[in-house]
């Protein structure tokens, strides 16, 4: 083995010496070398369980204290960072709090807010397209142009179908020492959408299609696409209509919210 | 390929990290007095984002003070190579805000699979040696500009090492032109936990390289645990203060001193107090006795 090979062995030894307690210790070590490791194993831990702490704050005021340390070590355990910058810790948050908190589901409806949040915060700086923009731009458009129009949307905003009273419970959050909470569930499901104002994240429960029509433009599907989704399956003139009318309702908010950047080609 | 960079010039500032706690002070407006510092540091990987609030803050502050960026994750030592993500992105932001300089740790925090986020202490062996210089020489030559890289506190050392971690430090500063960010807390800590003399760290280094100051509180060992541990959570110890007392008698040229704090943050006023202290400590230093 040579210098440079040996070296890259010791050190995934090492790293998993960290990551798992029950790894053996490489030979030739002492107790002093064990006691440092043991150092460096709770350095690790409590790096990653601060992390998630100062991500995800509101969702560990909402669980407790205890039940929050003991999902974000799991989640630590489970997904060993990779990358970077520790605030890559939280992704996926969401998905092992659905896990654990299998009978609440607002946990990970919080999480995945709280998460979408400090994504969006982070996002490029990029003016909106306002609405006298956007008249400008499509004043001359004609059926073909608005059927095959696309739109690019702030960078990292995103939604979610949720069965979560998002907005009580945020607000309800908002002071730590509060007691008072509200019914976190929803009669129904609603859609939840995440964007930036400027530099403030900030985020709106709206109809579940609003969720469902924004994904599917952010993921390259024409206008005219989204009337056809929203319209149903073999719709009547009426329903096509009507489809069209909530496609432009729904373009319209999106435009008056900031949450669209450019016309896409 | 070894480049040859701009020398970094000596700068005898006092500084604090600016933390988010503390934006208000540092973004008083005009008719304020401001914060009675010479350069602000940031922990770089911060402001490695593309946008929001923290860059723009970060801005405005770089309007009114120096400013110093100290990264946690370039894991210089990492013998798998650097990453080019994170380096890319530190250039983006060094191209932003200009800084007074770069720096970073003598340590390792990931290999290709996983990361620590921890500064991770490097085996003090030749192949070590000519993997952290290699990676410097990368890191220096993307930047184009030499960079600091400050000592590590740490609570092992490793069975194969063949050399102090000061013969170390030299000789990586002598084939990269890198220079030295000197952390006297760190010193002290691994001093205390390896058994060497402070002192002889400070007297084996290449003095005239280090162009920045650490200090920092430490939790002290215990009953229970014989290992002190870096910590940033507190005031620096009297050991520390001494230790400094002696570098700063020591170093040939003014260096740039700053404290850390990155847990149970207390008021400015606080940190200022406590920063004035150093500034007594450098200024006794340069009169001869």
């Amino acid at each position: 083995m040579n210098g440079a090979s040996d070296l890259k062995a010791r050190q995934e030894t090492f790293l998993r010496a960290i990551l798992d307690e029950g790894a053996p210790l490489p030979e030739g070590w002492t107790n002093r070398q064990a006691a440092g490791m043991a150092v460096y194993r709770g350095n690790y831990r409590s790096a990653l369980v601060g992390a998630l702490e100062n991500t995800f704050e509101r969702t560990a005021l909402y669980v407790g204290e205890s039940a929050f340390k003991q999902a974000s070590a799991h989640h630590a355990i489970t997904h060993p960072p990779a990358g970077w910058t520790i605030d890559e810790v939280g992704a996926g948050f969401d998905a092992t709090c659905e896990q654990l908190f299998a009978n609440n589901p607002e946990v990970a409806d919080l999480a995945w807010l709280e998460w979408s949040m400090l994504q969006v915060a982070i996002g490029p700086d990029v003016e909106p397209l306002g609405p006298q923009e956007f008249a400008a731009a499509t004043g001359e458009f004609g059926d073909n142009e608005w059927m095959a129009l696309r739109l690019e949307f702030q960078a990292r905003s995103c939604g979610r179908i949720v069965e979560t009273n998002l907005t009580g419970l945020w607000n309800a959050l908002e002071d730590a020492a509060a007691t008072e909470r509200p019914d976190p569930r929803l009669a129904e499901p609603r859609g939840c959408l995440v964007w930036r104002e400027g530099e403030r994240p900030t985020f709106q429960l709206t109809e579940p299609e609003a969720v469902t029509a924004f994904t599917a433009m952010q993921e390259g599907a024409t206008y005219g696409e989204v009337i056809v989704a929203l319209a149903g399956n073999e719709p009547s003139p009426e329903q096509v209509q009507d489809a069209a009318m909530r496609a432009g309702a729904l373009l319209g908010d999106w435009l008056k919210e900031g949450m669209i950047i450019s016309l896409k080609a | 390929m070894t480049q040859h960079h701009d020398p970094i010039q000596p700068f005898g500032g006092f500084g604090l990290g600016l933390r988010e706690v503390h934006y208000d002070d540092f973004l008083a407006g005009p008719e304020e007095p401001g914060v009675p510092v010479d350069f602000v540091e940031v922990i770089s990987e911060n402001y490695m984002v593309e946008g929001g609030r923290q860059l723009r803050i970060l801005e405005q502050v770089r309007e009114r003070y120096p400013v110093i960026l100290h990264g946690v994750s370039m894991s210089i030592g990492s013998a798998g190579g650097l990453d080019t993500d994170h380096l890319d992105k530190l250039k983006r932001l060094e191209q932003r805000i200009d800084p007074l300089w770069v720096s970073d740790h003598l340590c390792w925090t990931r290999t290709s699979a996983h990361n620590s986020h921890d500064l991770l202490p490097m085996p003090l062996t030749e192949s070590a040696l000519a993997a952290v210089c290699a990676n410097i020489e990368q890191a220096q030559n993307l930047l184009g500009r030499a960079m600091l890289f400050e000592n590590p506190s740490s609570y092992l050392t490793f069975p194969e090492d063949e050399m102090t971690e000061w013969d170390f430090m030299t000789e990586m500063t002598r084939r990269t032109g890198c220079y030295l960010l000197l952390d006297v807390n760190n010193i002290y800590v691994s001093a205390r936990n390896h058994g060497f003399e402070a002192e002889d760290y400070l007297a084996g280094l290449p003095l005239e390289r280090v162009r920045q100051i650490h200090l920092a509180g430490h939790d002290p060992a215990t009953p229970e645990r014989d290992i002190i541990i870096d910590t940033h959570d507190r005031e620096v110890a009297d050991g520390v203060w001494d230790l400094y007392a002696k570098a700063m008698a020591m170093l040939p040229q003014p260096v740039a001193t700053m404290i850390e704090r990155d847990e149970h943050i207390p008021p400015l006023a606080e940190l200022i107090t406590e920063l004035d202290r150093a500034r007594g400590i450098a200024k006794r230093a340069l009169v001869p006795a």
